[in-house]
């Protein structure tokens, strides 16, 4: 099943991507070094390693011995993402010759690492009053909630029980690629929102904090300092506590978002107050694709079209409301049926008959999951015939053309629109055709000349 | 001479296309939109007259249908 995915990008292609003066501020952090460290791939890893006690530039010529003939690409791809990192610093000499060295700050933030081993970020908090703190299931059934509850928020705000304290102005930005927002009516997810909540949790994650990045700047804030809070955040340890004071304006502002997206768990104490990392903030440093855990399935579809989803949660409600019909609501189960108006609405909001069925298949209830296949064929098949009907009708802006005075210039005209790939219908009886309306210019052009 | 008009090509299956060709007849004579039947399947309209035609589709469409009241 391929993975949908809106962007392949991680965390560490936005960190590539930073101008370098920022990303060699960046490196000052031990953390942020690390980070990178782990992010890269294999032999680019063997590569920092190799070169972390060696303070002269290594010839490029001489690297590229290290690697038998096959192995060239890899090692050219490992060198690409160093140098672009600014991991290798690239130097030319003389007579042409390139070199390469580890970038000083990182080099010297790795040895410290290498020989005093790896130190947390902050202590965490020792308590001398007996403090009932989250286990680590209850914390990640929070963090989990709180995910939960955001992205019913942003599906459909108003939605949701408990407001977040994410402004509105925020959620508008989330919001924007996901769903459509016109005037005076209720805004509908697009296909990319679509896709978006099909994706697993990291990803989701991944893709909002990504958009909280690029927004930093306007509020104010240095898309540097929010990658290096966010970096070190996710070397804590999730379930335990770390005071609040260590943190400085800027990382106790994000940090109360972060708190929103189930990232943190704030708590309070009489005296002092403390944050507790959760899995979702310890994963995000963590290459997306390592984490594809996968949820357990809550959907039966049965061949009359009606679905069962056993499931309590209002997100999946809504998730099945885009594209079916809810008929009616229990405590832990949702009935549904597939209708062909439902699906019409799910086809006008640009959300594929594919997707649906995908969705379908890979929410499968472990009951009906290894049976082949999960969703009933009748159903999937209907599915797409609704879909066909729904474009039975082509229309194309496009010119036509007639009266040609000879059969060879008509004959050449076809032609020639066949040539610029825009002919769209020709008749030689009548001599007539149609072309794309974008080549019409040559086309006029091209008449002129023969006569 | 070769004569030239812009328009919108319309490809589509043979009912379809009847469909069309009665909505065409049923306007008053200056609202028809067809300027050549091309063949059974495709039609040259004016160019503005798209969205009019997908709606009238889907008109027909919806009476076709019936919609279990919530």
């Amino acid at each position: 099943m391929p993975q949908v995915r809106i962007i392949a990008k991680n965390f560490m292609d936005m960190v590539a991507s930073m101008p370098a003066m920022k990303l060699d501020r960046l490196y000052e952090n031990t953390f942020i070094c690390e980070a990178i460290l782990r992010s890269l791939p294999p032999l680019a890893k063997k590569y920092v390693l190799q070169m972390l006690y060696i303070d002269q530039p290594v010839a490029a010529k001489l690297m590229e011995e290290w690697v038998l003939q096959d192995g060239l690409s890899k090692h050219k791809v490992a060198l690409d993402r160093l140098v672009h990192l600014r991991v290798f610093q690239e130097t030319v000499d003389r007579k042409r010759e390139t070199s390469y060295r580890l970038n000083p700050k990182f080099q010297a933030n790795l040895q410290q690492h290498v020989t005093l081993g790896g130190i947390l970020p902050r202590e965490p908090m020792s308590f001398s009053i007996s403090v009932k703190l989250p286990s680590l299931d209850e914390l990640q059934a929070y963090a989990l909630q709180q995910w939960e509850c955001f992205l019913l928020q942003l599906i459909s705000s108003g939605q949701s029980d408990k407001p977040t304290n994410i402004s509105p102005s925020m959620m508008k930005l989330f919001q924007r690629g996901l769903l459509t927002q016109r005037d005076r009516e209720a805004p509908k997810l697009t296909e990319s929102g679509f896709r978006f909540l099909l994706m697993d949790t990291n990803a989701q994650l991944w893709y909002i904090i990504r958009d909280y990045i690029n927004n930093a700047e306007e509020r104010g804030l240095d898309p540097a300092d929010l990658i290096s809070f966010l970096l070190e955040l996710s070397f804590h340890v999730p379930g335990e506590a770390y005071d609040m004071n260590t943190l400085d304006d800027i990382q106790l502002a994000t940090i109360k978002d972060l708190a929103d997206l189930g990232l943190v768990k704030l708590q309070q104490g009489r005296k002092e107050s403390w944050f507790i990392p959760t899995k979702l903030a310890t994963n995000l440093s963590i290459s997306l694709t390592d984490t594809s855990s996968r949820k357990e399935g809550f959907v039966v579809v049965e061949t009359n079209f009606r679905m069962y989803a056993y499931s309590t949660s209002k997100l999946h409600c809504e998730m099945l409301r885009l594209f079916s019909r809810i008929e009616y609501q229990l405590p832990n189960l949702i009935v549904a049926a597939i209708t062909k108006e439902s699906l019409y609405n799910a086809f006008e909001n640009g959300i594929s008959s594919d997707q649906i069925v995908a969705f379908l298949q890979q929410n499968a209830h472990p009951r009906v999951a290894d049976r082949v296949p999960s969703v009933p064929e009748n159903v999937t098949d209907q599915i797409r015939l609704w879909e066909s009907d729904m474009n039975r009708v082509e229309m194309t802006h496009s010119v036509l053309y007639d009266e040609f005075p000879s059969r060879e210039l008509f004959e050449s005209a076809c032609d020639f629109a066949r040539e610029w790939n825009g002919l769209l219908y020709e008749d030689s009886k009548a001599m007539r055709l149609v072309v794309k309306i974008e080549i019409h210019d040559q086309m006029k052009e091209y008449v002129r000349r023969q006569r | 001479m070769v004569n030239a008009i812009k328009g919108l090509l319309i490809s589509c299956d043979i009912p379809m296309a009847q469909f069309i060709i009665n909505l065409n007849s049923s306007l008053p004579a200056s609202q028809k939109f067809i300027i050549y039947k091309l063949d059974n399947t495709h039609l040259f309209v004016q160019p503005t007259v798209g969205e009019m035609i997908r709606s009238a589709i889907s008109e027909f469409r919806d009476q076709n249908s019936y919609e279990k009241p919530a």
